[in-house]
Formats: structure tokens, sequence, C-alpha cells
């Protein structure tokens, strides 16, 4: 009986919601009717629960506030509706911009080091860190710089207190790798670096990003393809590359390696004064001292190892102008990179 | 260095073109920069690296040329008509410190008429970056260019005892080069002396007291070899290199020391006439056996990774003066004295290489057992923090590690910045990179103030990099993440400054992204952050962060236009990446109530979060704040704090009853323990 008056009440309200339509007044007088505080029809079912046998008093309970819910649903439908229907003519200008969470953009020089990780995971080599802090031994003398010797001239070093300085290349993490950990090596070390030198085209601190392969059968054909093909896949599977001998204290042979031209594809333009070449890594195969001081048999190892300027090749590649200009945290430069993940 | 392109023709035999000879250089590893017409001549910038300093001069590098295959190399033709008079009634010699000086060789050419040089010679000089002086030491000049062989000319009726010393300086001993620089020197350095006092300083520069001037008469060439260590520390204690000072430190030739002092003694001759005397006092005449390496022609090509024919190799190698000697699989080459950078069966693969063509050895990709790579050390961490700064809405930057005494001073004020002293650089470049950051906030405090003078309307900058304290006798480094934030909250917000709340929430989603839990904020006293506006964030007992406005001082000191939120966090403090896991869907519907407490300014939100957690039903899950409010209708010194608090039974529905009952329960609970009301 109870049960069939709660149904009776939801037909009703069905009735005279239908009949108010999407008038905002009207609907509000169904509301009061039915759902009202004092007086609506709703209080009235609570008030008749008390007075039901014990019983019959779960099954009402459940079945009213099932009803409750329903009415205060379709009321507020009904509200909505009301509410859409006042509004009929008026259309939202969806072209005004959103209120959108910031976009964050990584660092061009994060870009390019995360492209080029990339590319040497895929061919099985780890990412290695090491203290930006260094010792001469590290730096220089396992590196095959003697000390007092005029190769040191070439990196500017900047000296801290007690014969520590500023690393001037990630090198020294070549040394720190072959210290802990036996062949087959394979590792790419990216990281900041310091030179005592500030001018149009340098900065006292840049970034490098230097490589190591040390292991039994490694040849200088294995350095040059291994080089053409990170430069084929980071830049253009067209890019020219050509090896020329050069000198580094902790390879031989050295080379440095040059890409053609970004700027004039290899015509020749004041950029590469003409040459139609741009060096952009140095490399060669690891000098048997260096194997010596790191205690690697360079009876059975063999090795090669290149590095490269990160932030060169973030020029090169997105067409900054200035090296500076990557340092100034100039979110004008900076937010030219949102939405680009690597 | 420059280079006259008819000099070092003069030393070939057989013609090429400078376009075919620059190239082939630059093949093999002499890099032919930049050339230029002069005159008739072609002078070239050759980039000559540190290992070959047989190549910085006119012969060395016209060897590498006939190697390269432009042509052969002449021999070396010297002949000097001697007067009768024995060199030894004239002048005297006397070594003291073999070890700084192996050899030294002397000559003496009397009668000499000192004046311009002819201008074929002062043009050869001046093409090549050296201003012409007189007859006497451009010869010296020239020979120097023309073998690479630093000389010095002495007016010998100067030297008293016309004796030469070699011997280290007296403490104190002072001495005027030719530069018109006096100098004090030191025990370490060694000088050439006469009777009475220092007359040069050895293998850096000579001396004023001892120079050819228009009235010599009578020359005491020197031709040396000196040690190239004690000459780098000479040159480097006093600031100065020269010709002479970077040919010695990279290694001079210790048999071309003969040949040069008669190439000098013949030139003389012929430009200024006189006579040269009989015989040269050479130190040491007997030099030391040349160096023998051996090396098989197999493991070359195994280094290389392709066949290197036999005949080649010992083609290049004859042509570097390297006397190849083929045994079979074995070649056995003698090093000569010129060639320093030579010791190592590796160093010969290297002539060999770079003379085949580095782009002629085949490109094969080694073949790894596959394993796969993985980020070491402090990247993983690095690079989720900056996946932490970008999904925050930051914009990354990478600022210097340096800074200046007073800002790094002032922004390494607080818990973070003081974990160690400041290390300092020794030879900075200037006071503004003197001291390294305790706080990345030195560099990014300075790049979010030029985006503010640019006129940004907003600023949202991070960095994740690391910092350096003193520690001890130590230098240690810490991976830090520190972000500033500035000007309005974003769009449709213009009107409204960004606020602690904005900083905060940027830092919230950093930690969450970093799996910092946990994490407890309360006020911070730090000079770097403005009183009463700055947090630290603790976890345990650890300072992890800290982050409010920065204080006023600091701000003018950085001369910034508009307040700054900064903030830093120490990613040592940063747990290991979560595992994701999933935890099942609640099967039963919530019961969402609202409170609104209202309470004095002391009373904090953690502490009133605090107290609710304690106090209420198990069944309440989350608490979100809905709107604070100060102003008409609440006392100055009180807010009111609307809070949405949602129940949950794990197992079963709640009823509105049960809510009800746990809710005002609660309100009871909080009226007791705080000093609180309700609307």
């Amino acid at each position: 009986m109870a049960l069939e008056t709660l149904e009776r009440a939801r037909q009703e309200f069905l009735a005279a919601l239908a009949e108010a339509g999407s008038d905002p007044a009207r609907v509000e007088t169904v509301r009061v009717r039915f759902a009202g505080r004092r007086s609506g029809l709703l209080r009235d079912l609570e008030d008749a629960l008390k007075l039901l046998p014990r019983e019959e008093k779960p099954s009402y309970g459940k079945a009213l506030n099932e009803l409750k819910k329903f009415i205060e649903e379709r009321l507020a439908a009904a509200h909505r509706a009301a509410a859409d229907a006042s509004k009929r003519g008026e259309v939202a200008d969806v072209t005004l911009p959103g209120r959108r969470p910031a976009l964050g953009a990584y660092h061009p020089v994060t870009l390019v080091r995360r492209e080029i990780e990339e590319i040497f995971l895929r061919m099985g080599y780890s990412v290695a860190d090491g203290p930006e802090a260094e010792d001469d031994w590290h730096n220089f003398e396992a590196l095959n710089f003697p000390p007092d010797h005029p190769a040191r001239d070439t990196q500017d070093t900047f000296f801290l207190k007690g014969g520590m300085l500023l690393r001037t290349h990630t090198s020294p993490v070549q040394i720190r790798t072959m210290e802990t950990t036996p062949p087959p090596i394979r590792v790419i070390i990216p990281g900041r670096v310091y030179r005592c030198d500030s001018d149009l085209r340098h900065t006292p601190m840049f970034h490098q990003v230097e490589g190591l392969v040390v292991d039994e059968g490694i040849t200088f054909g294995h350095l040059k393809a291994t080089l053409e093909a990170f430069v084929h896949v980071l830049f253009d599977p067209e890019m020219g590359v050509r090896f020329r001998p050069s000198f580094f204290p902790f390879t031989e042979p050295s080379a440095e390696v040059d890409i053609t031209c970004v700027f004039c594809r290899g015509k020749g333009c004041a950029v590469c004064t003409g040459s139609g070449w741009m060096e952009i890594l140095g490399a060669g195969m690891v000098d048997p001292r260096v194997f010596r001081f790191c205690n690697v048999d360079p009876a059975r190892y063999t090795g090669f190892a290149f590095g490269c300027g990160l932030d060169r090749v973030a020029m090169l590649k997105y067409g900054i102008p200035d090296l500076r200009m990557q340092f100034s945290g100039d979110e004008r430069l900076l937010r030219q990179f949102e939405g680009i993940r690597r | 260095m420059k280079f006259s392109l008819a000099w070092l023709c003069d030393h070939l035999e057989g013609k090429s073109s400078a376009a075919e000879m620059a190239q082939r250089l630059t093949a093999v590893g002499v890099n032919v920069e930049l050339q230029e017409t002069s005159g008739d001549d072609v002078v070239w910038d050759v980039d000559v690296t540190t290992n070959r300093p047989d190549a910085m001069n006119h012969r060395g590098l016209a060897r590498e040329a006939a190697a390269a295959g432009c042509g052969t190399l002449k021999p070396l033709a010297v002949s000097v008509p001697e007067g009768a008079t024995p060199v030894g009634e004239l002048a005297r010699l006397t070594v003291e410190d073999e070890a700084g000086c192996p050899r030294y060789c002397t000559r003496v050419v009397r009668g000499v008429k000192v004046g311009p040089s002819p201008a074929w010679l002062a043009t050869r000089l001046e093409r090549c970056g050296i201003r012409p002086i007189n007859n006497i030491v451009d010869a010296t000049n020239h020979v120097l260019l023309d073998v690479g062989h630093p000389l010095h000319a002495f007016d010998l009726p100067l030297l008293a005892g016309s004796e030469i010393r070699v011997r280290r300086a007296r403490a104190g001993e002072g001495l005027t080069t030719l530069d018109g620089v006096s100098r004090t020197l030191t025990p370490e350095d060694l000088v050439i002396a006469d009777g009475k006092r220092a007359v040069a300083i050895a293998g850096v520069m000579g001396g004023a007291n001892t120079e050819i001037g228009p009235a010599t008469r009578d020359v005491l060439i020197e031709s040396a070899y000196f040690a190239p260590i004690s000459v780098r520390r000479t040159a480097k204690r006093h600031g100065v290199s020269t010709e002479a000072s970077q040919r010695f430190e990279r290694g001079a030739d210790r048999a071309m020391a003969r040949t040069a002092v008669d190439l000098a003694a013949e030139l003389i001759l012929r430009l200024a006439g006189g006579e040269v005397l009989a015989g040269v006092l050479d130190s040491a005449p007997v030099l030391p056996a040349p160096r023998a390496i051996e090396f098989s022609l197999r493991r070359l090509s195994a280094f290389a990774g392709c066949e290197i024919p036999r005949e080649f190799v010992a083609k290049v190698l004859a042509a570097l003066d390297l006397a190849p000697q083929v045994a079979g699989d074995t070649v056995t080459c003698t090093v000569p004295s010129h060639r320093v950078d030579l010791e190592l069966p590796e160093d010969l693969y290297e002539e060999v290489l770079r003379h085949f063509g580095y782009d002629n050895v085949p490109s094969v990709l080694p073949a790894f057992a596959v394993k796969p790579g993985k980020r070491l050390g402090t990247w993983p961490l690095t690079e989720r923090a900056r996946n932490a700064l970008v999904a925050a809405g930051a914009a990354e930057a990478l600022t210097y590690s340096f800074s200046s005494e007073e800002l790094e001073g002032a922004t390494a004020a607080s818990a973070l910045g003081e974990r160690g002293g400041v290390v300092r650089v020794e030879n900075p470049l200037s006071g503004r990179l003197a001291v390294l950051r305790r706080s990345l906030l030195a560099g990014l405090v300075e790049a979010a103030g030029g985006n503010l003078r640019r006129g940004a309307e907003r600023v949202l900058l991070g960095e994740v990099g690391r910092v350096f304290f003193a520690r001890g006798t130590e230098i240690v480094e810490e991976e830090r993440l520190a972000l500033t934030l500035a000007g309005t909250a974003g769009p449709w917000d213009v009107a409204r400054a960004a606020d602690f709340l904005d900083l905060k929430g940027v830092v919230e989603v950093v930690l969450a992204e970093l799996g910092v839990e946990a994490a407890a904020w309360r006020p911070s006293t730090a000079r770097l952050l403005a009183s009463g506006e700055g947090a630290e964030v603790l976890v345990g007992d650890r300072v992890v962060a800290i982050a409010g406005r920065l204080s006023e001082p600091t701000a003018e000191a950085f001369d910034l236009p508009a307040p700054l939120w900064v903030a830093e966090v120490d990613l040592g403090a940063v747990a290991a990446e979560r595992a994701p896991s999933f935890q099942l869907l609640p099967r039963f519907p919530a019961v969402t109530a609202d409170l609104t407490v209202r309470h004095g300014l002391s009373l904090s939100y953690a502490e009133l979060l605090g107290t609710i957690r304690v106090a209420a039903s198990e069944w309440l899950e989350t608490v979100s704040p809905v709107v604070r409010y100060r102003g008409e209708g609440v006392g100055a010194e009180e807010v009111k704090t609307t809070l949405r608090l949602v129940y949950r039974h794990p197992e079963r529905s709640l009823t509105q009853e049960e809510v009800n009952a746990a809710h005002f329960a609660l309100m009871d609970t909080l009226a007791r323990k705080l000093a609180v009301s309700f609307q």
C-alpha cells in the first residue's frame, strides 16, 4: 500500500514537471510542491514513515530515499534546462581564450641532449655522470695532459681551492668510468663544463656530450661508422661527414669531424668561412697511455672516444644565433620551445 | 701561425698549386685556415697542433707537404766559410745546469756591420708576423721561421769576461728583458749569464744589457736546446709567451741546434759581412741514441679496421724521415730528434692513417652484444626533476654556476644554502663570476629580473642543476631544483598578482611529481625570504625545500622591478620513483558535507586540518578547501574557512543520518579543542 503511494507521487511529480516545461518560475513551483522543506510532498511522505508498522519500514524507507534522489535530480536538470532556455539566442563566444594551465618548456640544450641520449641508448650505451668540481688527475693527468704541458693552455681552466678545478671537458668521466667499470664499456657523458673564456662565441660555462667505447677489436672504422650514424640521425641522413686528423692528448689517432654546413648546404658561406664544412665533433682512438692510467690492458682492448658541444648543436638545429642567449633565461626564447618533448 | 707559400716552395722539389697543397695538408691534419695573397706570395694561417712543434716552421711544414704528395723535400744545404781564429780565443762557454740546458752551441761572427735587412728578408718576416729589426736579429728570426730553432744574438764585447754561463738565477737577481720590463728572477729560472750577471732568460727572452745595436761589431750566436718544463714554468711565472718559449716548451730539436747556428752564421756573414770564427762551442756534441719504435702491420690493419698496404706504410714513414725497416710483419722506425711526439706504436698508426686518409677507412658499425643502456648516477633524478618543472608550467633555464660574492651570499641565506661554505674561483673572469653558487637562485633570480625589466607580465622560470659547498677540505655537489614566479596569476586573472599560494601550488606540483609525500610546511625566518612570507618544507627533520617572497634587500641587490616569488628543492631528499599500483575503486557512494569554521588567524590551516583528521569519524575520506573569507561580518583577526568533507564507508552506503551525526560530533570536538565557531 505504502509503496504504491510513493509510486503515485512519482507519477504526479513527472506530470507536473512536464507541464511546467522550461519556464523557470513554474519549475520552481513544482519544486516547492514536491521538495519544499516545510510543506513539500516528500516531507509528508517522510512523516508517513513513522506511522508504518515496523516490518514495512525498511522497504518503504529505501524506496523513499530513491524517490527523493530521483526528484532532486530531475529538478536540477529542469532548472538547467530552464536556465539554458532563458539564454536562448545568446551564443557563447567560443573564440575567447581558455583559462589554460601554463605549459612548461624544456631548454633547447635539454631537448638536444635528450635526443642525443636517445640515439645512443638505442645503440646500447648508458648515460653516465661525474662531478663538475674535479681534481687534476681526472681532468688532466690521466687524460695524458702531463703537468706543465702546453696542451693544458688550450683548456683555459678555472681553479678552485686545494688543487681542485672546474672540469674543462666531460672527458674526466671517461677516466672515472674506466676506473670503476671493466670493459666492455659503452657510455655517453653529457654535462656542464667550464672554460675561462668569454666573448661572442665563448661562455665560461657550456655543455658537452662525451662518448666512450672500450672493447676487444674496436677499430677506427667503428668510430667512423658510429659518428656517421649519429650525425645522420641527429641532423639528416644525407648530411655529409668528413674526418680530419687532429690532436687531443687522450686519443691517438685523433680526428675532428666536420658536417656539411647547415646554412649553405656545402656551397660555402660566411658562417663556414667559405669551406662548406663546419666542425661538430672531436674524436679518436683511446690513447694507450690513458688505458694504462686506468689499468685497462692496451694489448687486449682498444676503444674510441668522441665529444661535441651541446649548445652548439642546439644553435645549429634550432637556428639560435648567439651562444650567450641560451644562458640568459630569457622567456621569450625559452617559451618558443613550449610543447616540445623529447 | 703564418706561413709564406714561396718560402715553403724553397724547400720543395716539384710544384703543386697553393690550393692543392692547402687541401692536402688539411687532409693530413695541418689545418690551413686562411689564405691571403700578399704581393707575389700567398700567406697562410695554419693551425699547427701543440704536439707538432716540428711543423712550426717552413721546412717542417714542407716535410709534411712532401709526405702528403706535394713534391720532394730538398736536402738542407749549409756551408759556413770560417776564418782562421778559433772561436775559443774570443768566447768561453760553461753549462752549469745540464738538466735545464742539455745542449748549447755558439758561434762568433767578428766585425759585422749592423744595418737594416734587405727587402726580401724584411718582407718575408713581415708576412709571417715578425717585425724586422736589424740584419743580425732578422737573420736569427729567419732561421727560426725557416727551420724552427729559436736563436739569440748577443753583443759579444758587452758580455763580461766574454763568457757564457748557463745557470739558475740567484734569488732576487734582476734583468731588464728586451721588452723593456725589469724582472726579478728566482732560483727556479734558468738564465744565460756572463761573468757577472744574467744576460737572458733561457729560452724565453734576451736581456737589454747585451742587445744588438747599431754599434755592435762582434756577435755571439746562441743556439741551444732547453728543457721544455723549465722553459714553460719560467715563461708562466713571468707571464710571457714568446716565439722561442712556445717552441721550447713544446719540444725543440736537439740535433738542429748545431745546424741552426751554422745557418745563422752563414746568413749574418751574407747580410752584415765580417768573419765567422773557426769552430763551434758545443756543450754536448754527442746526441742521445734515437728512439726506435716497432709495430706489427697486422695490428695496424686490425686497429684501422681495413687492410693498409705495406708499400704505402713504408712510403709514408720514409717521407716522414722515420727510416722504416720492414721485416715480415714487423716495421721498425727510427725517430728523428725533431719528432718529439712519437713514442708508441699507436703514434705511428696515426702517422700512417692520417696520410692514408681517414675518409679512405671504410665505416663499419661495431657489432655489440645487445644489452640495453640506462641512465646512471644522478641522471634519473635530475631528469625527473626537469619533467616536474615542465609539468608545473615552468620554462627551463640554464644559468651560470658562478655569481658574485654579494648576490651568491644573499641567495644562499636559507637552510638549503647554508649547508657549507662558499667555493671561490681562484682565477675568476670577473667579480660577477667570482664564486660558485650554493643556491640555483643566484642565476635564476638574475634571469627573472631580466625578464621583468624587459616588461614580461608573467615569469615562471625553473632550473635543475648543481650547487657547490666547501665542507672541510672537500667540495661537495648537490642536485637542486629552483623556481621563480612573478607578475600576474594568468590569463583572465591579469588583475591579480601572483601570491604565495600560486607559488605553493607550483611547488606542490613539483613535489608531487617527485614523489615527496608527507611534507610539512612551516614559516621560515631565512634572510633569503621576506619576513612572514616564507616557508620551509620539511620531511621528518630535514628541510627539503624553501619557498616564499624574495626579501626586500635581496630584491634590491638584484635590482628587481617587482616582487619575486622563489623556491628551491633539495633533490637529495627526493624518494625513489614510486612504482605505479592500482587500488580498487570504491563500491559505495560517498556523502558530502560542507563545514564553515570561523576562527582566529593564529589557527593555521594545517592545525585545523590535523585536528579534524584526528577527531573525525573513520568514514572521513577527504577534506578540501572551498573558500576562505575575511571582511565584513568577520572580526579583523578572524577568518571563515569553508571545507568540503567527503564521508564514505568501504562496505556499505552511509545514510544521511549517520553522516549528520558524525558531522555534528566532529563540530562538537572542534569547538572543544580549538577556539572556533560555526555558521
